[in-house]
């Protein structure tokens, strides 16, 4: 009997595409006999194209309406099929057939009555050689196959005929069978909705196959199939739907008894592909993962009714569908290739380094010569004191118990949140794990070495010339601000000058890079933690970049968060003080300095006294004044290349530079001016280098631009700037010979060697360590076991207000020992659990640079009376002097175990919490650190960027049916889609460029060849280093589709 | 075409970029003009008020006299018997009066100290619930006219330190200088004493290491330590238990005794100090000097700089008797070297010196007084200024009168209340100083006395002498005690 067939039009909003769809309808050599048009309501004109086009019926649905619903709609007003002749053909809004498309899926049907679905050769709709899908299956364990995708049609596929199941667009289904099987599941509005179909078809018992020479072309509306577009919400969706599907298909298809082990994994497995998701840098897929397993878990009606379904109508075993499913072997041999698109992918993200042959080495091995020359003293040291410094815990476990939220074992010890910095300082001792207090020694040895290195990588993202690259490792080691940080041993500032270049050097890869972004997003916590006071310029110039980044912003979006997380027990506590500013106090020991003034900082000394020169020239017969003369002119080849960099080519980036610069030391000027923590009778301000370091790198990046920007002139001037600032460095680099640094070399004791002895049989025993002040006053401490520990300061205590009671009780007791006095000592110490009393060295007045600081005659006096009265104080045994000053002992019994053991569980609730939030927060930032190249999702959008990159050179005009004559070159199509700017940035259109996201305000600077290169007239190999880049990206193209 | 939008790209970038350079430097510059404002978290003290133990303070003892027999040349020997006044009051209750218990210390190298009486403890007991320290206040007296020693010479009782300095003595020919060091606790004390001279710090042998028992006085011979000192200071310093050291100066002019003066310790290093009555009295007529000389009976002020940098002193005399005359010079005084300042071309009234130096110093005042038939002479020490109210007994004496120096910068009114119930009031401008006469052998409470320097001076015909009140002992005042 003649085949009788009826197309079903759907459309949603689809007049774009319409107009085409509806005329090659109208072209075709075989005119349906019937169709029906559903306009599922839309709000454009699709309804008024529909009703002019005349199809037999015309309904209007709701918007809400699947594909599958929609056809199960018209097919209730057509009337009862009357046999096996009756087709009908599903067509979408932008479901265009060839004109020859229907009479072949016809054909196909006519011939072989045992096949009830046919299903044709889906192309793009953009680039109509490229198919689009042809043919669907399933792995051996259920998941979808796209047979062919994405792919260049070179016919080769044509013999493909028997499949699993086509996509739902242009498929041709016998009205008999659709009315059967009750149409498609109605679980399964979006994805897998043909294919579930088609595997019921197969299971009933009759065949699918593909016609290729039937052509339809589909441009992914998302109305049959899912939405092909690359944006992150419909991507996500789609991902969504995708795991949705799976875990239905899964429960549906599974036999009875294996139903309650795919239940009991639905959640279990999401943790699992979330991490997985995360190493694929697919972070957004998370809650789509951890939704989809929730609602399949617990809308199990739907699985039910499938189940119902499926049994109904299933006539023939499972086994007879393997053959048709994808075998194991050829799911690995895709895995493959989509792991090595998305390798290329992530190799394409590289900046060119060529750390060898562009100079890297020789510069980190001068830098590693200059280190070990200026640090000699600390070859062979075990731990480091002075300044800021002192030894950490003893065991990588006290380490991490100094993290989070919990007890804070300073002074009387507290119960609060820890300082993000002793995270860091956990990380550093657990590195050096045999001996903790190494590490600071090696951060020294290798500080030069490392500051030089990261300089020289940044610069890499700016440059490709070897000698600007090692003119800026030089300029960003010598930095003023990172020699005073050491030689006054202030570890937290020295790890942020190491870490600032490499947080622009991953922020910049952000925009185009999960992996880039993860790793800014942890330097940005890790700088943070060292310079809170960095956080507000931090934090301005991550609000640009997320302004700048267009669609990309998600990758930016996230930066701050492990910060935060780190952060947030201190957050807790300080905001219930209401002390919001103490947030930005420098972590560590708090070190007391005098006051810097403003033209001191813009020279880039934080310190002051312009680095130690009016105390070196007297030495050398010069008078100290001159230096106020000597050390800006040295200055001025800097300050002027970095100026001069706002005229030539690369100003906009230059211009963010300075940005940055300015920010910087906009930070440093606030910083001196805050004083926050308070040490005895002195404030401490915060220190301004941090600020400095960030002033510098911006300095840094101008002048690299404008070396870049002056080509081979540069030279001359480079040379002339670093070696200017080698002289005005020098007093600051030698400050360790000079004796003017405050850094020295220690056994690792904090305490007397008496006390340390006791501390190994009573761990706890406490020591009164009495500092007397400048003002006549004393600081009166209890330090337990050892001795005070770099990794247990607290700015919870530094930036304390008020006195606790037990505060004041000791604050009694301390004072009455420094007086005569009728207090019964003995029961106080034994209750505060103190053993020895310590009388330090009277705490100095800070003073000029490298000079010792000065004692006053108070604090003088007060030693001495402090000093007559503990003599005379009958609780107290005199012990004598100590290298850390006068020490006495207690002999009133005191059970330490009582008096200054720590509570047990002092964190409580929100230690837990907190803790669990930092773990989980910093634990998927470092999963989407790792470098493991893009994700599938990634590859996939990889090539539809391709297809219709080529599709758009191709037909420059507009989308014509131009077809093979025209052809667009090959593209690479592994390229991630962030990478797209990297290739023919040259010809491209604005209009298509992609906004380029700058991290750390540097526009253009690290994208090469992105619409910013400067000099479109240079010549590609010498001007723009990104440009350079090119042709080796280009290389990556090699052949990684799916199906060869 | 293409030319001419070169030259109009390059125009903009450049007045673009000049623009920026503009920006940068204004801003930067602004940076390093602008008043930036400053947030300082001010660091936090608890004020501890030592809980009251028993006070102690010791008089010196009697006047001293050595080789009186020749056969023990280095036994120092009492002359004569010495009066004592002392007493409390509880603090801030307007004068009640605590007891003062009050006992021998063992002077065992004083021969006749069973008939002369041997140096004085006295002792407050802390009060149950009193938090602040008593007022105590003690002096002594004596007025000796031996063969070997006559004059007036008089002395605070003073607290027990471990650091103290003793300005005055010389160890020239005819004159005897003795070291009396007192333990009044419980512990033994180790004492070392540090002399300095005109040429420098002296290397003396036995110095070190001294041991004072317990509740015991040692004498200790200036002249056995460094011989032939003009000018001497010593320094002394107790390890373990505590000592009130006290220096006795006694001169032998020929065969006539020319003076005896008893000195307790001057106030601690400090770079100001001030010396409140300096009485110059009329010279002598038989003293006749060529012009321009320094006399010795002209008033000098002993300076030592015990750090190791030269100071700039300026030294000021003002008059308390309300005159205006006055006088200031300035000096620069080598580091451990210890300076005679002449005060030449004083008129004859009552004076305070002050001292101002970049480096802490330590100071006291010497003046002669030439009499009908006798001569004696009087140290003036720095006086510390006084907290509060203030307890002051006069000694018995000649003409005694109240010194009151006012350290602060503003004007100071004085309540003094006689036992007795006599209430005088006065007024000490800022900076400047009154004498006040006082009637000997009663005590005076003194209210109001924030900032006062205050000392007690003795004149009468050939006879000079004083003491300086010491405020409330330095170890039981309050101190800041930083938690943090």
């Amino acid at each position: 009997m003649q085949a009788r067939v009826t197309a079903i039009i759907v459309a949603r909003n689809g007049a774009a595409h319409l107009q085409r769809t509806l005329e090659a309808l109208r072209g075709q050599t075989r005119q349906p006999d019937t169709v029906v048009a559903v306009d599922c309501g839309s709000t454009d004109a699709s309804a008024e194209l529909l009703a002019a086009y005349g199809p037999t019926h015309f309904i209007s649905a709701d918007a809400s309406l699947s594909f599958g619903d929609a056809i199960k709609t018209a097919v209730r007003v057509l009337p009862d099929p009357e046999g096996d002749h009756e087709l009908l053909w599903l067509l979408a809004q932008d479901s265009a057939p060839e004109t020859r498309a229907l009479q072949k899926l016809v054909a196909e049907l006519e011939i072989a009555p045992s096949v009830a679905v046919a299903g044709p050769k889906v192309m793009e709709w953009i680039a109509d050689d490229y198919i689009h899908d042809f043919g669907l299956s399933m792995t051996p364990y259920g998941s979808t196959v796209t047979l062919v995708e994405s792919e260049l049609d070179q016919e080769q596929h044509d013999a493909l005929s028997d499949v699993l199941a086509v996509s739902a667009g242009g498929m041709l289904v016998r009205r008999t069978v659709w009315d059967l099987l009750g149409g498609f599941d109605s679980a399964l509005p979006v994805v897998d909705d043909s294919l579930d179909f088609c595997v019921r078809v197969r299971l009933a018992g009759f065949r699918v196959s593909v016609v290729s020479a039937a052509r339809v072309s589909s441009a992914g509306d998302g109305v049959a199939g899912p939405d092909g577009s690359s944006r992150g919400r419909t991507s996500r969706r789609r991902v969504r739907a995708e795991r949705s599907a799976a875990l239905h298909r899964r429960l549906v298809y599974a036999p009875t008894w294996a139903l309650a082990v795919h239940w009991l994994s639905l959640v279990p497995l999401a943790f699992l592909r979330s991490i997985i998701d995360l190493l694929r840098k697919e972070p957004g897929s998370i809650i789509g993962e951890f939704a989809a397993a929730f609602s399949a878990a617990f809308l199990g009606s739907k699985v039910r009714q499938a189940r119902r379904k499926l049994a109904a109508t299933r006539t023939l075993g499972w086994s007879s569908i393997s053959s048709l499913r994808v075998s194991a072997a050829e799911v690995r041999r895709r895995h493959a290739l989509t792991r090595e698109a998305a390798l290329t992918g992530a190799r394409g993200d590289r900046p060119e380094i060529r750390f060898f042959s562009r100079g890297g080495a020789w510069t980190l091995l001068g830098a590693v010569v200059v280190g070990v020359v200026v640090f000699a003293p600390f070859l062979g040291a075990q731990a480091l004191s002075g300044g800021g410094l002192l030894p950490l815990s003893d065991s990588v476990g006290a380490l991490w118990a100094n993290v989070g939220y919990g007890w804070r074992d300073i002074g009387l010890g507290f119960v609060g949140g820890a300082d993000p910095f002793a995270v860091v300082l956990a990380i550093l001792g657990t590195l050096t794990f045999w001996s903790p207090s190494f590490a600071m020694v090696l951060l020294y040895l290798l500080a030069l070495p490392l500051a030089a290195f990261g300089a020289w990588m940044a610069s890499t993202r700016l440059t490709h010339r070897g000698s600007i690259r090692a003119t800026a490792a030089v300029l960003w080691m010598l930095s003023p601000t990172f020699l005073t940080a050491l030689a006054t041993g202030r570890p937290a500032a020295i790890l942020v000058h190491l870490l600032l270049p490499w947080l622009f050097f991953a922020g910049i890869a952000a925009a185009r890079s999960w992996s880039a972004s993860g790793s800014a997003a942890l330097l940005f916590a890790a700088i943070v933690a060292c310079a809170p006071s960095l956080a507000p310029a931090l934090l301005i110039i991550w609000l640009l970049c997320v302004f700048a980044s267009g669609r990309r912003v998600m990758r930016f979006v996230g930066i701050p968060l492990p910060a935060l997380a780190l952060a947030l027990p201190l957050i807790w506590d300080q905001v219930l003080r209401a002390n919001w500013l103490a947030l930005l106090a420098d972590p560590g020991v708090p070190v007391p300095t005098s006051p810097v003034p403003v033209w001191q900082m813009i020279l880039g000394f934080p310190a002051g006294d312009l680095g130690g020169w009016p105390q070196l020239l007297p030495l050398w017969g010069g008078t100290a004044t001159a230096a106020d003369l000597m050390v800006p002119l040295l200055l001025v080849p800097l300050a002027v290349l970095a100026l001069v960099s706002l005229l030539l080519p690369g100003a906009r980036g230059a211009a963010s530079a300075l940005i940055g610069a300015l920010l910087g030391l906009g930070t440093a000027i606030g910083a001196s001016s805050l004083s926050l923590a308070a040490v005895g009778d002195q404030s401490v301000t915060i220190w301004p280098g941090a600020g400095l370091s960030l002033y510098w790198l911006g300095i840094v990046g101008a002048v690299v631009f404008a070396a870049r920007g002056l080509h081979k002139v540069a030279v001359a001037p480079l040379v002339a700037a670093a070696l200017a600032l080698a002289v005005v460095s020098l007093p600051l680099a030698a400050a360790l010979p000079l004796g003017t640094a405050a850094v020295q070399e220690t056994l690792g004791r904090t305490q007397p060697a008496f006390v340390t002895a006791e501390a190994l049989v009573t761990p706890r025993v406490g020591t009164l360590q009495i500092v007397p002040q400048p003002d006549g006053g004393i600081l009166a401490t209890i330090v337990r076991g050892a001795g005070e520990r770099l990794d247990a300061q607290s700015t919870l205590s530094s930036t304390a207000t008020g006195t606790t009671d037990e505060q004041a009780e000791l604050a009694t007791l301390a004072g009455n020992l420094a007086s005569q006095s009728g207090l019964d000592a003995s029961a106080e110490l034994a209750r505060f659990g103190i053993r020895f009393v310590l009388l330090r060295p009277a705490a100095q007045t800070p003073t000029e640079w490298g000079a010792a600081g000065a004692v006053t005659t108070a604090a003088t006096q007060t030693s001495t009376r402090t000093t007559t009265s503990l003599d005379g104080t009958a609780a107290l045994v005199p012990v004598g002097d100590t290298a850390f000053g006068r020490l006495w002992r207690s002999d009133a019994q005191t059970d330490v175990a009582v008096n200054g053991a720590i509570p047990a569980d002092a964190g409580g609730v929100v230690g837990l919490l907190t803790t669990i939030v930092a773990v989980l927060v910093i634990g998927a930032t470092v999963l989407l650190s790792i470098p493991t190249g893009a994700g599938r999702e990634a590859v996939y959008q990889a090539h539809r960027d391709a297809i219709r990159r080529a599709s758009r050179m191709s037909k420059p005009v507009k989308p014509t049916k131009v077809r093979r004559s025209s052809r667009a070159p090959r593209v690479p199509r592994s390229e991630r889609p962030g990478a797209k700017s990297k290739t023919k940035a040259g010809t491209r259109t604005t209009a298509d460029a992609k906004p380029t996201p700058q991290p750390t305000s540097k526009p253009g600077a690290p994208e090469p060849g992105a619409p910013t290169a400067p000099e479109p007239t240079a010549g590609p190999d010498r001007q723009a280093p990104g440009v350079t880049t090119a042709p080796a990206r280009t290389d990556s193209t090699e052949d990684t589709d799916n199906g060869h | 075409m293409v030319t001419k939008r070169r030259v109009a790209l390059v125009g903009a970038r450049m007045t673009a970029g000049l623009a920026g350079i503009v920006v940068v430097v204004v801003a930067v510059g602004g940076a390093a003009l602008a008043p930036w404002p400053a947030v300082v978290s001010e660091p936090e003290a608890t004020l501890v008020t030592p809980v009251a133990s028993d006070q102690t303070q010791v008089c010196p003892g009697p006047l001293l006299t050595l080789a009186a027999d020749s056969s023990q040349a280095d036994v120092a020997t009492s002359v004569s018997r010495f009066d004592t006044v002392y007493g409390a009051r509880a603090a801030g209750t307007g004068g009640a009066v605590v007891d003062v218990t009050r006992s021998d210390l063992a002077a065992v190298e004083n021969a006749e100290s069973a008939r002369d009486g041997a140096p004085q403890l006295l002792t407050v007991p802390a009060g149950a619930a009193a938090q602040a320290a008593a007022l105590v206040n003690g002096a002594q007296s004596q007025n000796a006219a031996s063969e070997t020693l006559g004059g007036l010479a008089t002395s605070a009782c003073t607290a027990a330190d471990s650091d103290s300095w003793l300005v005055g003595g010389s160890t020239d020919v005819g004159r005897t200088s003795l070291v009396l060091l007192s333990n009044p606790s419980t512990v033994v004390a180790t004492v070392d004493l540090t002399v300095y001279g005109e040429t420098g710090q002296v290397d003396a042998p036995g110095s070190t290491g001294i041991l004072v028992q317990p509740g015991t006085q040692r004498i200790i011979s200036l002249a056995g330590l460094a011989p032939n000192l003009l000018s001497p200071v010593v320094h002394v310093q107790a390890t373990g238990g505590q000592v009130a050291a006290a220096l006795q100066q006694s001169v032998i002019s020929g065969i006539q005794p020319g003076g005896a003066e008893l000195l307790g310790p001057t106030t601690d290093a400090a770079t100001e100090q001030v010396i409140p009555g300096v009485v110059v009295t009329p010279p002598g007529a038989e003293v006749s000097v060529d012009e321009g000389a320094v006399s010795e009976d002209t008033p000098t002020v002993r300076v030592l700089v015990p750090g190791d940098a030269p100071a700039t002193v300026s030294v000021g005399v003002q008059s308390e008797d309300g005159a205006s005359a006055g006088t200031s010079l300035e000096v620069v005084i080598q580091p451990g070297l210890a300076t005679e300042i002449p005060l030449s071309g004083i008129a004859p009234g009552n004076y305070t010196v002050s001292l101002a130096g970049d480096q802490p110093l330590v100071a006291a005042a010497l003046t002669t007084v030439t009499g009908t038939a006798t001569r004696d002479f009087t140290w003036a020490s720095a006086a510390a200024a006084q907290a509060d109210e203030f307890l002051v007994y006069i000694a018995p004496g000649p003409a005694p009168a109240l010194h009151l120096a006012n350290t602060s910068d503003v004007d100071s009114v004085l309540t003094l209340t006689a036992d007795g119930g006599a209430v005088t009031t006065l007024t000490v401008p800022a900076g400047q100083s009154v004498v006040t006469g006082v009637t000997e052998s009663i005590a005076y409470l003194v209210t109001g006395g924030e900032g006062i320097a205050a000392s007690v001076g003795y004149s009468g015909d050939g006879l000079a002498s004083s003491y300086t009140v010491s405020p409330i002992g330095a170890l039981v005042q309050a101190i800041p005690v930083y938690p943090r």
